[in-house]
């Protein structure tokens, strides 16, 4: 049984009120949130100070326009208290840039809640989502899985937050509109709510609803690396797939975990010189310029994959729409599973590639 | 230019322009003009092109010397060809007049040697949006092939940057495939160097044919491009004048910089605005948010878009891949079109237009920009 | 004629180990075949599994990695951290479908002259069974 305060009212209510009290009794110095501009019609993550700028804020706006792990990992570490309220997915992005030492979560109220997922990122010209956005509530409530939103959201498995000071309950919750379930899960938690009004209750996150729509998911997911994994097979499925890979790179740039500063493959280490390329293409009869597209991601492949938290932005941004999160995900579960690894569940959990055990694969180097 | 382009050579069309495009080449790396030609190529998935640098003829069959598409700028290609210098190939590139454009703005940057690359170019009659073309390549394809054989031009569904260039004909290659002065099933093969005309003395081919028909209908389609452009112009200026109006247009901007990583000018292995220098901690985060009650993320998207317009629109070729590239389709090559226009007018420069005209930024004169003196003193009311 | 398939196989042998069994089999005289090209690295740590990826996609028809014994690596434990590596490098070729037994580690000490020797054989055996490495002939990499 976890420990919950019930506040009467909407959640997203309930917390920005939560907010307003944190930034009136100076508890944080800033609350992080995402936000909508109505002037521009744009949804924003945002760092806010003034209380009076939290109507603008939106927590649980089912968007998200970059990976909220990433920017919290650009401002640690952070010397004063700030509450910041992220996707599950982000959480756990954050959570590994800290065991990669580009993060610290002192000073962080870690708020986030059960994601029934987002809608992909809005093209100018686009209609918008919000007329979609009644039903996607109704659906939450339900606990079923929304139209509408993306395929990566769709197949997400790890939808419950992990390492979340507080975590709001949202999916399968029928009374929404009127009242707002705070887990407060840690010590941190319940010292920042101590001033905040609402009732004490024993509840579990976890319910049947919740449950059903894992099973859900996982159906999904199955489904959907079925499909994936007719196209590719050897190196031609790799060519089908990435043949159309324009070389922007965006998908490792907005990936939380690649969080180098200069990527290996955008090095000099892959600045061939002419007659190196001339003496390829003389063998080959012809190649591709610029070359290297597959190497770029089967090297990113075996960088971080056990490590993708699967937040989909690589799909997102993907000019040539390549379905980069789907394969990635798929692979990363199975390189992740060889460590009984999950990425983002726990801090003190090592990155695989940086530990060992001396009895393991034992088949290998025979 | 060059040469100014009085003389070509008529070549009768066989199987389409590119089909006879394509001839050419075939002809040209059999008799050894060349080891290698750079042309797109359909990948293997049919959904996209790319560059391919051709040696075996053979492979030729699979190329189209005229995509419908700008996948990646051709001058990428060049520069991860030559970009630590030229090699043993003579290669001839086969490319659209911005991405010859491009190549010649880097190889002023350094990022790309000419010297044994030949530039051979055609009129072109604007590309498709690759996102279009991903989603339904053969409609796409046949959709571009009716507006390669029709007799007009119709721009109406290339890509907007493609509706408002005036640049599309003869740059400052080495040959020209003349294809809008199309005469009886014929077309003009230009040279427009020394380098091209010895190409074509090598294979044997008169070019003393008078091309008046040809710049006549280039003159007539430029007129209609200016004009589009003037238009387009006056719809992107409100947009992008003044600060508000920047924010709103950029409001969208996700900052995953594909516009800069796509571009072919952008050639820093690390931009600045990717760089540490540009991540600000979070004391002075907090500092900036104090002020003004709230701050977005991510940062500095507007310091992004006019540094880069400050870096590189004095080079910008108006190719439009970072339209292609961005996902939240902000009309960025629009707006990028348009500063350039106006920075490279103020040094009365055209990017890529001739290899001898020097970078603006590399050199100065004494008696210029006289009027910047008293645009400050307008501003603050005093010297 | 059609000439007889000799494999590339790109080895990066270790100093400490490897690479000195391998000047062992030279000093005793061991037949192994010449498709190994070997690449003396400091560490069997050394390799990036980047290395071998761009070994596979620029042709190489086999790549070797050659270690000490766990346990007995000159830097105490760089060997472990290459075997998590090629475990994940080898899953991951699995996965997508890529030939991932063009890829072997061994462990092979300094006084293992004849080891390196089989070694080399076996490995060579096996790559004429796969064949040639398609990555030779596509352009579209």
């Amino acid at each position: 049984m976890d420990r919950l305060m019930k506040v009467n009212k909407s959640a997203e209510l309930a917390i920005i009120d939560f907010f307003r009290l944190l930034l009136e009794n100076d508890r944080v110095s800033g609350i992080f949130t995402l936000r909508k501009i109505n002037k521009d019609d744009s949804v924003d993550y945002c760092l806010v100070t003034d209380e009076n700028r939290l109507d603008e804020a939106i927590p649980f706006y089912p968007f998200m326009p970059a990976n909220a792990g990433q920017i919290l990992s650009r401002f640690s570490p952070m010397n004063k208290p700030v509450a910041v309220v992220i996707k599950p997915c982000e959480l756990r992005a954050f959570i590994e840039l800290v065991k990669r030492e580009q993060g610290t979560l002192d000073n962080f109220l870690l708020i986030s809640y059960s994601c029934a997922g987002v809608f992909p990122i809005i093209k100018t010209g686009d209609e918008p989502f919000e007329k979609f956005l009644p039903s996607y509530w109704e659906t939450v409530k339900r606990g079923g899985i929304s139209q509408g939103i993306r395929q990566t959201c769709k197949v997400c498995e790890h939808f419950l937050p992990m390492n979340a000071d507080i975590t709001i309950s949202l999916i399968g919750e029928n009374k929404l509109d009127s009242e707002c379930k705070m887990f407060l899960n840690t010590d941190k938690a319940k010292e920042f709510a101590k001033d905040f009004e609402g009732e004490m209750l024993e509840e579990d996150l976890e319910s049947p609803v919740i449950n059903s729509l894992l099973t859900k998911r996982k159906g999904e997911k199955e489904d959907l690396f079925t499909e994936l994994s007719s196209k590719y097979s050897g190196l031609d499925g790799m060519i089908n797939i990435f043949g159309r890979c324009i070389g922007c790179h965006g998908c490792s740039r907005v990936c939380p975990i690649c969080y180098c500063t200069l990527c290996d493959f955008e090095s000099h280490n892959y600045d061939y010189s002419a007659s190196i390329l001339e003496r390829e293409i003389s063998q080959k009869g012809a190649l591709r310029l610029p070359p290297d597209t597959i190497f770029f991601h089967l090297g990113r492949l075996i960088h971080m994959s056990f490590s993708c938290i699967g937040c989909g932005l690589c799909t997102e941004v993907c000019p040539a729409n390549i379905p980069v999160s789907t394969l990635f995900i798929k692979i990363g579960e199975e390189t992740a599973k060889m460590f009984d690894y999950i990425p983002g569940r726990n801090v003190k959990e090592a990155i695989p590639v940086t530990v060992f055990k001396e009895e393991e694969f034992a088949e290998l180097g025979e | 230019m060059n040469i100014v382009p009085n003389r070509g050579a008529k070549i009768s069309v066989k199987n389409g322009f590119r089909g006879t495009i394509l001839e050419f080449l075939r002809n040209s790396l059999e008799k050894g003009c060349f080891d290698g030609i750079l042309i797109p190529m359909r990948v293997p998935a049919d959904d996209s092109y790319a560059w391919v640098l051709v040696r075996d003829k053979p492979f030729l069959d699979n190329a189209n010397p005229i995509a419908p598409i700008v996948s990646v700028q051709g001058a990428k290609a060049l520069t991860s060809l030559t970009r630590k210098g030229g090699g043993n190939f003579n290669v001839a590139a086969i490319m659209k007049p911005c991405d010859i454009r491009a190549s010649i703005e880097l190889s002023k940057l350094k990022q790309v040697n000419l010297e044994k690359i030949t530039l051979i170019s055609y009129d072109c009659p604007g590309t498709l949006e690759m996102s279009n073309y991903i989603e339904n390549p053969e409609e796409s394809e046949k959709i571009f092939g009716s507006l390669l054989d029709g007799d007009v031009w119709d721009d109406k569904f290339t890509k907007p940057i493609c509706q408002i260039c005036d640049n599309f004909s003869f740059p400052a290659c080495d040959l020209h495939f003349a294809l809008l002065g199309t005469e009886n099933g014929s077309i003009y093969l230009i040279p427009g160097t020394e380098k091209g005309e010895n190409i074509l003395d090598d294979l044997g081919i008169e070019y003393s044919e008078d091309l008046s028909n040809w710049e006549k209908k280039v003159i007539e389609l430029i007129k209609k491009k200016e004009k589009q452009k003037a238009e387009k112009f006056e719809l992107v200026k409100p947009t992008v004048e003044g600060f508000d109006n920047l924010l709103k247009t950029f409001a969208n901007c996700i900052g995953c910089h594909n516009c800069q990583s796509a571009c072919p000018i952008c050639y820093c292995r690390q931009c600045y605005f990717d760089s540490e220098v540009s991540k600000p901690n979070s004391d002075f985060i907090l500092l900036r948010t104090s002020k003004r009650g709230g701050i977005s993320f991510p940062l500095d998207r507007i310091m992004f878009h006019t540094g880069r317009m400050s870096h590189m629109s004095l080079s910008c070729v108006s190719c439009g891949v970072c339209t292609d590239a961005c996902p939240v389709s902000i009309p960025v090559a629009d707006i990028f079109s348009y500063v350039a226009d106006k920075t490279q007018r103020t040094f009365e420069y055209k990017a890529g237009n001739s290899t001898e005209e020097p970078l603006p930024m590399r050199e100065y004169r004494f008696d210029e920009l006289l009027e910047i003196k008293e645009l400050v003193k307008d501003a603050d009311g005093q010297d | 004629m059609e000439r007889e398939f000799l494999p590339k196989i790109v080895s990066f042998l270790c100093k400490w180990c490897s690479y000195t069994g391998a000047d062992l089999a030279g000093i005793n005289r061991l037949q192994y075949p010449t498709s190994i090209l070997p690449i003396k690295v400091m560490c069997s740590s050394r390799v990036d599994p980047v290395f071998v990826i761009k070994a596979y996609l620029r042709g190489a028809d086999g790549v070797l990695i050659g270690g000490c014994h766990p346990g007995d690596c000159h830097y105490q434990d760089g060997n472990y951290h290459t075997r998590r590596r090629v475990a994940i490098l080898k899953r991951v070729f699995e996965l997508l479908g890529l030939e991932e037994g063009r890829i072997r580690l061994s462990w092979i000490s300094a006084s293992e002259g004849p080891k390196f020797a089989r070694v080399c054989n076996e490995f060579t055996e096996v790559i004429k069974s796969l064949g040639e490495n398609t990555t030779k002939t596509t352009i579209f990499l």
